[in-house]
């Protein structure tokens, strides 16, 4: 089991009557990474880890975690991970120590030491009833219960909504310890920014079909910069249109904005040639940029 | 706005009040159908207080029987059942969905959203209310039965106003408190009491006319059916239906609305005091969440404290020495009765101590508080945790499914026991207190059967949950096979040649062998426990082979 990869999908595909929800997904999430799943609303995210979890079953194809089969071996998988699901709901009658208790014994085997220490980091209170806590502390007690046990493999459907930016940060550290420690974790969300901080790879999930998948160095690497040029003259948009890497230009008067994904040595060397350059800035594009450059270029 | 929440609260609930009364209109066909192919004279010569008691005029026909027995009983009490779910669905249950704060979030009052919920609340029982009418004009016709002299129109008049009036109690104290299980547990409490009270009170000399204290008095004392609409009656019932609205209006705003937060309770406070707060804990805390089980069984104590109390003292301890005080003519009636007659009333000889309790408690009421909690914990067991999204979590663990099933199912079995132990207790102790000597063994035996035919509609409501994952299907699915069985129970029998199929319904198993009088059939109790065991093994498969639903 221990060199199986944590998380295998193969042909994955899930229909609900005539939508589509996933349709042929392949995808390997290796040991000791962070993977985010990243897709718009209705993608498909959800219906992948449901799936994951042997909530609901495969149309065709097959998932498997850890190597073991997601339906048939679902009890064995579910010694080995954490899950937090999307729109966390608990129960409201019971404080958060009873639920963590209660989840305890359905587990067996998890340490109080390390519940308190998790409870202290995230600083959640578990003396409170779960129908009396904010979403973002009720997300705590979410959270908690899904690292209490070390999983394997965390499984985590839109973890950090509702968390503040101080928690969220904390909670970045956990999981960057989890796979310090040679586990992994599967995170999905919309929240670019949180993929892009936490996880070493990336795959992108559109309409039910997995378009790409990434590790987050390269997707930057490759990725378009935004370059400002100032100039000592009105110079004119014709001059950069045609120079190779340039996608995007604006001009106001004596100030030029670049969508760029070329060499910069080139650009420099022609724009240096034209005009007396006064400043330049560069900036990397984020992955909110990448991510749209990559549904555009789906849909067209 | 206004007629929009009424829009979107009538498109919720139509379905359910339509099926319910159109489930009440194919009772009255079947009603109808037997009385019709009997000789009546059996009705006819019983002595008054008898005919009193069931509604039956001393000229009785086949309608005046048909509509009594079916629309003056199971008829009002559906459709002020239905009627009390919407009232305590109102206010409290926009609570409880957090869905409050959004509809306030518009430039409406809180004032104007209960108007809208009352509206509704008579909109849909006036369409139930036509519905029963249509067809209570519609079936005799279709049945070739003349029903000149019965009043049809005045008998729907005063269910819909009886409804109406259970539906705005629930209203205003859902309103008041804002909780909804507060609301329908104590509305009712208040109807099943009402109509009890009607029926027995007259029976007891000296104390007859205490019946004039219920509501139910003012629906059905008049037998409308028969008289006609009685305007005095009704004006009762419409002052209340108005103070009930009044102390709505007044207790939505004077209170702070809840959140889906759970308010603090006794165990909450006891927990909080130092002094208490060690053994409380074990028990509310670590004990509760140990098995799912134990917390599922922890989740609707209250319920589970109401029926057992109800009968263990109402219909157990009370009813013994009350059996003194019955009018002696009804004793000297024992002979009288001739049996299919009888089986309607739960087969009940009222002139011997056994059968007063089997007309009283064992018949009706026995069955329909083991249905309560049964009912209650097996729709929610499954369809519950999936509309409330917390199956996903629980399931997240490594139990297989079939656990959990089964685990709930031990929560039901628990929760059928204490109340059977409880109206065991009650029974015994009624009979001591009353001097009736009753075999303790038999009414064991009488109470385990009863126990057993609850937990087959228990274990039904749980397979429907398991197969579909909606709550409500689950528990209008186990509640209209039960209705169907009882009534074909109590019919069939009249009818010659189809007595046999009356073996068909698990009801046939409980009180057909007389366990009071004879002791247990283990026969019965063999087929009973069968079913049971039969519909919680579907309940394991149906729910293993099926996706979690995301989302009520």
């Amino acid at each position: 089991m221990s060199t199986e990869p944590a998380i295998q999908t193969e042909n994955l595909t899930k229909h609900y009557g005539d939508t589509k929800a996933l349709i042929d997904l392949n995808l390997t999430v290796a040991r000791g990474e962070v993977f985010g799943f990243l897709g718009p609303n209705g993608a498909g995210k959800t219906t992948m880890i449901r799936t994951l979890l042997d909530e609901i079953r495969p149309t065709s194809g097959r998932a498997s975690v850890l190597g073991l089969d997601s339906h048939t071996q679902s009890v064995e998988i579910r010694n080995h991970i954490g899950y937090v699901p999307g729109d966390l709901a608990m129960y409201p009658n019971l404080t958060g120590r009873d639920t963590l208790t209660y989840f305890a014994n359905l587990r067996g085997g998890v340490d109080w030491g390390f519940v308190d220490q998790l409870a202290d980091r995230l600083d959640a209170d578990l003396t409170k009833k779960v129908g009396d806590l904010s979403s973002g502390n009720r997300q705590k007690i979410g959270l908690i219960q899904a690292f209490m046990n070390k999983p394997e493999v965390l499984i985590m459907d839109e973890p950090s909504s509702g968390l503040d930016p101080l928690v969220q940060r904390e909670f970045q550290t956990m999981m960057r310890e989890v796979v310090a420690d040679g586990r992994s974790v599967f995170l999905s969300s919309h929240t670019l920014s949180e993929v892009q901080r936490a996880a070493d790879r990336v795959g992108i999930i559109r309409l039910g079909k997995l378009i790409a998948v990434e590790e987050v160095a390269s997707l930057r690497s490759k990725a378009i910069r935004t370059v400002n040029l100032f100039f000592d003259e009105s110079v004119d948009a014709a001059v950069f249109e045609p120079l190779p890497g340039v996608r995007e230009v604006s001009v106001q008067n004596h100030h030029v904005t670049l969508s760029f994904d070329g060499q910069m040595e080139t650009l420099l060397k022609v724009v240096a040639e034209r005009y007396g350059l006064l400043d330049i800035t560069t900036h990397e594009a984020d992955l909110e940029e990448i991510f749209l450059t990559y549904y555009e270029e789906v849909e067209s | 706005m206004l007629s929009t929440v009424i829009t979107k609260t009538f498109l919720d609930r139509w379905k359910g009040e339509a099926i319910g009364a159109v489930t009440l209109v194919l009772l009255f066909l079947m009603g109808m159908a037997v009385y019709r192919d009997i000789d009546l004279a059996v009705y006819t010569d019983l002595p008054e207080v008898f005919r009193s008691l069931m509604n039956i005029p001393a000229d009785a026909d086949v309608g005046a029987l048909a509509y009594g027995a079916i629309y003056t009983s199971y008829g009002a009490l559906t459709l002020s059942a239905l009627a009390l779910s919407m009232g305590s669905a109102s206010i409290a249950g926009e609570e409880k969905n957090g869905t409050m704060g959004l509809l306030l979030g518009n430039p409406k009052s809180r004032t104007h959203i209960l108007v809208s919920k009352g509206a509704n609340v008579i909109l849909l029982t006036g369409l139930g209310a036509l519905l029963m009418w249509v067809g209570g004009i519609a079936v005799p016709a279709l049945l070739d039965v003349n029903i000149t002299g019965i009043h049809v129109g005045a008998l729907m008049l005063h269910m819909f106003i009886i409804a109406v009036f259970h539906g705005f109690l629930a209203l205003a104290i859902g309103a008041w408190t804002g909780k909804g299980s507060l609301a329908s547990g104590a509305t009712v409490a208040v109807m099943v009491l009402s109509f009890f009270a009607v029926g027995i009170l007259p029976l007891i000399e000296g104390v007859e006319s205490g019946v004039k204290a219920f509501p139910w008095y003012y629906f059905s004392g008049s037998q409308p059916h028969v008289n006609g609409v009685a305007w005095g009656h009704l004006a009762v019932l419409t002052a209340g239906i108005v103070l009930f609205a009044i102390a709505a209006v007044v207790g939505v705003n004077r209170r702070d609305l809840r959140g889906q937060a759970s308010g603090a309770g006794l165990v909450d406070r006891l927990r909080a005091h130092p002094m208490t707060e060690k053994v409380v804990n074990r028990l509310a805390g670590s004990t509760r969440v140990s098995r799912i089980w134990i917390k599922t069984a922890s989740e609707h104590q209250g319920l589970l404290i109401i029926v057992s109390y109800v009968m263990f003292l109402i219909m157990g301890v009370a009813l013994g020495p009350m059996y003194n005080f019955i009018d002696d003519t009804l004793a000297t009636l024992a002979d009288a009765f001739p049996e299919g007659l009888l089986a309607l009333f739960g087969g009940g000889d009222l002139s011997t101590p056994e059968g007063w309790y089997q007309v009283e408690t064992y018949g009706l009421m026995a069955p329909i508080a083991f249905m309560i909690v049964t009912v209650t914990i097996g729709s929610r067991a499954l369809a519950g945790e999936e509309a409330k999204r917390t199956m996903g979590l629980l399931l997240a663990n490594p139990i297989k499914r079939s656990t959990v099933v089964l685990e709930k199912t031990v929560a039901m079995v628990v929760y059928a026991l204490v109340v059977g132990v409880s109206l065991f207790a009650g029974v015994a102790l009624g009979s001591m207190f009353g001097g009736l000597g009753m075999s303790g063994l038999n009414i064991a035996a009488t109470t385990l059967l009863g126990t057993l035919l609850g937990l087959v509609f228990g274990a039904l409501s749980l397979a429907i949950s398991a197969a579909t994952g909606r709550v409500r299907m689950a528990i209008f699915g186990a509640i209209g096979v039960a209705l169907v069985a009882f009534v074909a129970n109590g019919f069939l029998p009249l009818s010659e040649g189809l007595e046999g199929l009356t073996k068909w319904t698990p009801v046939h198993y409980y009180l057909s062998s007389d366990p009071l009088i004879n002791g247990m059939n283990w026969l019965h109790g063999g087929v009973l426990l069968a079913l049971f065991v039969a519909l919680v093994a579907a309940a394991v498969a149906l729910f293993d082979r099926r996706d979690i639903r995301q989302a009520g």
